[in-house]
């Protein structure tokens, strides 16, 4: 992985940190006592089983959750609320209704107080980005959902966030779109070089994407394995060698323990 | 970039064409079916009318109806009484509706204002508006202030409560999405709290329409010298029933006038909640 030497910025650190949530049953470890850095500029794959806490880790670096215990740190600052540092993917896109595909990404570049002219040559570089200039004018409702995601991305690369953080951006998407907005994606990421952050229960997903593959446990959740993967991109399971598959059977191992498979069965 | 998925909106060339055919179809149905059921209801007013079984003093037939029109506009009593009502209802409408709005978003957004207000405005809620003309009398004499007072109180309330559901079905992902896009609150509230909560205000609007001109009509019937509440009681006195049920269609033909345009405004603001 090449790095850039002049810029090591977006730096994770999560320190001992501790999420509990208070439910119905009183109070619940959602996760468990974590500690791991992501390094600048690195794509890292969170994949666990449902519920097992992997979006709240992700909405704690957000800034929407604050751990019960520990800190988590972007370049050394305690992280306290959202910011436009740390970028958001949803996998509802999280699209205004209300605004055009152009206004969407608008929206996130008001904050730099630009003159029109810029903001708008700015957002419409952005949709081009993605390849979606032809339909700046458009609201969301008229678009697919890949092209939603899409969207969505623009909007969140085109404030340079020092982290992204998706989760399960992919999920609602047809596995040929998929296919696309996985290239679309590793693509813009180089250009961008932001810290990414990418939940997901889709194993191969993972693999064809991330650098470090960290694989969480049951809830409460903590992360039990990881992978640091150096095959070349664009990488498919089928030609990047027998290792990424051997990786894949271990994670299904871990993510479905033989007991459970019985079960199911 | 290879980027190969079909978008969508471009293979629909065709449904286009078939979409707006239904569309005009449907729209011609929407505005051809009532008229099949109010020519279907006069119909049978008509022979009813005709078979002489009812009185007229009770129930008129529709030529009664249409002349006791006719005769209340040539004597200039319909303008103004329209006139008066009319205006009694949009400046009632227009106070309520704008204090409505204004505290349901503050009670939507600050919890302090929710507290204070929620549990007192709730209490209000169940009080229809008939009950409280002997205290906008008391309060405001039998003149315009107690009209006003009763017909903004009553759209207030609705207004307000709408309002204020509305803000707390604003998604919670809109509001993360906002923050992480770097959006000053101000600016979240303007572009994305209010666009979200613009749904239910505006039901909540079309609400208050419909109740400024019930609660009008309340305020009329007890208190006034002029307007369609006053005009019924009225006739009432002289036991004029064409005059009552012309002022009655007229009303009913008022209320879903300003419903309609409330609705299409709605419709053009709230755009991108159709379908």
């Amino acid at each position: 992985m090449m790095t850039d030497a002049t810029q090591p910025k977006g730096r994770v650190e999560i320190d001992d940190v501790v999420i509990r949530f208070t439910g119905k049953q009183g109070r619940v470890t959602a996760l468990e006592r974590t500690s791991h850095a992501l390094e600048p500029g690195t794509f890292t794959a969170l994949i666990g089983p449902s519920g097992c806490g992997k979006s709240t880790l992700m909405n704690a670096i957000a800034g929407f959750v604050t751990p019960a215990e520990g800190a988590i740190r972007l370049d050394g600052r305690a992280i306290t609320g959202p910011s436009p540092e740390v970028g958001v993917i949803f996998q509802q896109y999280a699209l205004f209704p209300w605004f055009t595909a152009l206004n969407n990404v608008r929206y996130g570049l008001k904050q730099f107080g630009l003159s029109k002219r810029e903001e708008i040559d700015r957002a419409r570089a952005a949709l081009a980005e993605v390849g979606l200039e032809a339909h700046a004018d458009k609201y969301p409702q008229q678009l697919s959902g890949g092209m939603k995601q899409r969207v969505a991305i623009a909007r969140t690369f085109a404030v340079e966030p020092k982290v992204l953080l998706m989760d399960e951006p992919f999920g609602a998407l047809d596995a040929q779109t998929r296919l696309v907005m996985h290239d679309l994606l590793l693509g813009i990421w180089r250009k961008h070089k932001a810290t990414v952050l990418f939940v997901t229960h889709d194993v191969d997903e993972a693999l064809l994407l991330a650098d470090h593959v960290q694989v969480m446990s049951h809830a409460p959740g903590r992360l039990i394995r990881h992978y640091h993967l150096t095959q070349e991109r664009p990488r498919a399971l089928s030609r990047s060698g027998n290792e990424l598959l051997e990786i894949r059977d271990e994670i299904l191992g871990l993510l479905h323990p033989k007991t459970m498979l019985a079960d199911a069965l | 970039m290879a980027v190969t998925e079909h978008p969508g909106t471009q293979n629909s060339a065709t449904p286009r064409f078939a979409q707006l055919l239904t569309k005009g179809l449907r729209s011609g149905a929407t505005l051809g079916l009532p008229l099949i059921s109010f020519a279907f209801i006069l119909g049978i007013w008509t022979l009813v009318g005709l078979s002489g079984v009812v009185k007229e003093a009770i129930f008129p037939a529709p030529w009664s109806v249409w002349s006791a029109t006719v005769e209340m506009w040539q004597n200039g009593t319909l303008q103004t009484d329209l006139a008066k009502s009319l205006g009694r209802a949009a400046v009632g409408f227009s106070i309520g509706g704008t204090l409505g709005v204004t505290l349901g978003l503050m009670t939507g957004r600050v919890a302090l204002v929710r507290t204070l207000l929620n549990p007192f405005l709730n209490l209000l809620r169940p009080i229809p508006a008939i009950a409280l003309v002997p205290v906008a009398i008391v309060w405001f004499g039998i003149g315009e202030g107690s009209k006003y007072f009763v017909v903004s109180y009553t759209v207030f309330l609705t207004v307000w409560f709408n309002t204020h559901h509305g803000m707390q079905y604003v998604p919670e992902t809109y509001l993360r999405a906002s923050r992480t896009l770097g959006a000053s609150r101000l600016r979240e509230f303007l572009t994305v709290v209010l666009p979200a909560a613009a749904p239910h205000i505006f039901a909540g609007i079309r609400l208050g329409v419909a109740l400024a001109f019930l609660s009008l009509v309340a305020a009329e019937l007890s208190g006034a010298s002029s307007g369609i509440g006053f005009r019924l009681q009225e006739a009432r006195q002289y036991v004029r029933t064409d005059r009552m049920f012309s002022l009655l269609i007229l009303l009913g033909i008022l209320g879903a006038l300003a419903d309609l345009i409330v609705h299409w405004i709605g419709k053009k603001l709230v755009h991108w909640e159709q379908g």
